[in-house]
């Protein structure tokens, strides 16, 4: 060590030794890292509270250190997150539930009220999901007021309100709305991490947006959505943003937050109203029209459909009780009618039954099938259409008896017989009512012909005008005759002689025989056959004539006689 | 003039005028059901400093409660810009209730300003309260009023003070 050097160890041994520490820890890094480690959580901590300088140089590496440890390490970071997650989701997922159930009971409430079907029809008319527009109608509020707080002490930052809002002192407002969340989280939270998010008074919502150092409070006329508390921690948001600092160190003076009021103005512009009626608050006249209108529609329908229910029966009371139809189905559908089953040819048309008790035809469709019917009715027509009786005859069905009455000539009465034989449903004829108008004339005929008598003056010989009488007759008779067989009737012709009481008794019997004889002769010669009565004609005593030649005659008696199968 | 709103809490046991010296100057203040109901009554009281140019509004909690405050009272004072302790000049014990108030605060809170209101000095013949007591209590809390709410003595004097210190101790802060 030479002069120098040990004059600058008497001058600068320490400040050199100082010098060397310096150097050596300057230079070793594990030293260096030990030496920061001292100083960095203080120096952290002074240049946090300093300025936003380190906030701002440490966001950006602290995020991205973030996003690599997540990554290389996710279960590690999950397990961590695990405690707060768990319950943000729940809360999260039980927000979502009551929403929905809130969602449910107003569409449950609203689906089968007056207003429910109104809004039904208008959903439909404007082509979306009832759902959707129930939404939108139901969602009708507006956001009254609106009051920003400082949670740390209740001391009011901004307030806005619309005009119509009635204010009381809002500082006082504030200061109480304040303790009574402080009094709710006291009382009812026992983490003391609940708050009050909501309260119903009457037509108003109050909400509760929490920031970390503010709260929106916002007084709200009607029903808001749950999406508008999103919009309202934007807003909140914004507010903590553009204030940050001189939100968190609110003290009361209003100034250190110029214009919140312009960003609380935004929550006033949040409403949904619904449309204002055109009268004073009563239903339009439209809509009372269109009440009416359905109202009226409704009756017209109602009145429609009993209309066409009692026709239903009707025409079914009708169809059963027609002869001739046998009724399977009947049916209704709208204002027209269905009919299935079976019918008469000879019964009426369903479309006649059905304008018999004025039910158009043309709203009467029928399916009916052909069936042979034994209702009397039916017989009756059937017989009627097949015989073809004569405005004289009547017929009526008794059992299974066809009863035929009235007047009708012989030669119909044997077609009668003949054509009823194959007519279903008639056992038996009963003709006793059944007058022959023929042979009543034949018989009228025959009894103004019967018993007459033909005068001779002496033996057998007729005088001249009795003879010419007796051809006369005798002309009579042959077409009575031909008359009487027509309707196979005979007509038997008996001839009687007689004497006046003079002379022998066997000689008298002779002349009556040849009377008789004379007088058949002469009928057989016009064709008229005749049988002699060989016992002489001997009027009673009491009317036997006082002339004598009364008595000299011959009597013609005629009789009718009938064939053997009508009588 | 600035406008500021300041908090101000009135404390003290039961009984001894709080409710009553808060009416004797708010202009606004809900009912008395809050009181027995939340535990807390909110009144304001605008006041004017010209000299500072500063209109003040205070924001008065009435705060229920005894000398041991609970969880809910304790977070009523929360944020607290001033206090009024209150007790009753007849019972010297509400005075020590003050101080068992005044240290649980400060437990929880940082220093504010505040005066001490000894009420209901028209009881001249039952008061209690001796000058040595009233010595000890302005060299603790500086600033102590001998105030009647029945009458209005001091009442507004003393809150009007104590509207002045929460104003300088903002602009000190600042």
């Amino acid at each position: 060590m030479n002069d120098l050097d040990q004059l600058k160890e008497l001058l600068f041994g320490a400040e050199k030794e100082a010098l060397d520490s310096i150097a050596e820890r300057v230079e070793r890094r594990e030293v260096r890292t030990a030496d920061i480690a001292d100083v960095l959580p203080e120096a952290i901590h002074q240049s946090h509270k300093r300025n936003q300088d380190l906030v701002d140089s440490l966001s950006e590496p602290v995020g991205e250190c973030l996003q690599q440890a997540f990554r290389e390490d996710p279960q590690t970071y999950g397990d961590a997150l695990y405690p707060v997650m768990g319950p943000a989701i729940r809360k999260s997922i039980m927000h979502a539930l009551r929403t929905f159930a809130q969602q449910i009971n107003e569409a449950v409430e609203h689906s089968v009220s007056p207003k429910g079907l109104k809004w039904r029809w208008q959903a439909s008319r404007a082509g979306i999901p009832f759902g959707e527009y129930l939404l939108q109608k139901t969602l009708q509020y507006r956001i009254e007021q609106a009051y920003l707080i400082s949670r740390e002490n209740g001391l009011l930052m901004g307030h806005v309100h619309h005009e119509s809002s009635k204010i009381k002192d809002s500082d006082a407002v504030s200061a109480m709305f304040t303790a009574i969340q402080d009094f709710v989280k006291e009382s009812f939270s026992p983490d003391r991490t609940g708050r009050l998010e909501s309260a119903d008074m009457g037509d108003f919502t109050l909400w509760a947006v929490h920031g970390p150092h503010a709260l929106l409070v916002c007084v709200i006329r009607g029903v808001p959505p749950k999406s508008l508390r999103a919009d309202l921690s934007a807003i909140l948001e914004r507010i903590h943003f553009r204030y940050g600092d001189a939100i968190r160190e609110y003290r009361g003076d209003t100034s250190t937050v110029p214009d919140v009021e312009v960003e609380l103005e935004r929550c006033l512009r949040f409403e949904a109203r619904q449309e204002r009626s055109r009268g004073r608050g009563g239903p339009s006249v439209v809509m009372i029209v269109l009440l009416l209108a359905l109202a009226a529609a409704f009756v017209f329908l109602g009145a429609q459909s009993w209309l066409h229910s009692q026709q239903l029966a009707q025409l079914s009371r009708a169809l059963d009780e027609a002869p001739g139809i046998h009724l399977t189905d009947i049916e209704r559908a709208g204002g027209a009618f269905r009919v299935r089953g079976l019918r008469d040819p000879l019964a009426p048309t369903v479309a006649t039954i059905a304008e018999s008790i004025d039910i158009e035809a043309g709203r009467v469709t029928s399916s009916m099938q052909p069936f042979q019917s034994l209702e009397p009715e039916i017989i009756l027509a059937r017989a009627i259409q097949l015989i073809g009786p004569p405005e004289s005859v009547r017929f009526e069905m008794s059992g299974r008896t066809l009863i035929v009455s009235g007047d009708a000539p012989m030669s119909w009465r044997r077609e009668l017989q003949q054509r009823s034989l194959g007519l279903a449903g008639v056992d038996r004829l009963d003709l006793s009512g059944l007058g022959a108008s023929d042979l009543r004339a034949i018989r009228e005929r025959t009894k103004a012909l019967d018993e007459k008598k033909f005068f001779f003056e002496n033996g057998a010989t007729l005088a001249d005008s009795e003879e010419t009488a007796l051809i006369e007759y005798a002309q009579q008779l042959r077409l009575l005759a031909d008359d009487a067989r027509e309707i196979r009737h005979e007509l038997v012709v008996t001839v009687t002689g007689a004497t006046d009481a003079t002379g022998p008794e066997d000689i008298n019997a002779r002349l009556s025989e040849r009377r008789a004889l004379a007088a058949a002769g002469v009928l057989a010669e016009y064709g008229v056959n005749s049988q002699i009565n060989a016992q002489p004609a001997m009027p009673p005593a009491d009317v036997l004539p006082r002339i004598e030649t009364e008595k000299r005659f011959v009597r013609v008696d005629l009789r009718l006689r009938a064939p053997a199968d009508l009588q | 003039m600035i406008s500021v709103t300041s908090k101000v809490c009135v404390v003290g046991d039961f009984a001894v005028g709080k409710t009553s010296v808060a009416e004797r100057f708010v202009n606004n203040h809900f009912s008395e059901r809050y009181l027995s109901t939340v535990g807390v009554k909110i009144d304001t009281k605008e006041i004017d400093f010209p000299r500072l140019g500063v209109a003040q509004k205070l924001v008065i909690w009435d705060v229920a409660g005894s000398d041991r405050f609970g969880g809910k009272e304790m977070a009523y004072l929360r944020g607290a810009n001033g206090y009024i302790f209150v007790a009753d000049g007849t019972r010297p014990v509400t005075l020590s209730a003050i101080d068992n108030i005044h240290e649980q605060i400060s437990e929880h809170y940082e220093p504010v300003p505040a005066v001490v209101l000894v009420n209901k000095c028209d009881l001249v013949a039952e008061w209690a309260v001796n000058d040595k007591r009233l010595e000890s209590l302005r060299a603790k809390y500086g600033n102590v009023y001998e105030t009647s709410a029945k009458n209005g003595d001091e009442v507004e004097g003393a809150i009007i003070r104590l509207a002045e210190m929460i104003i300088e101790n903002d602009l000190r802060d600042e």
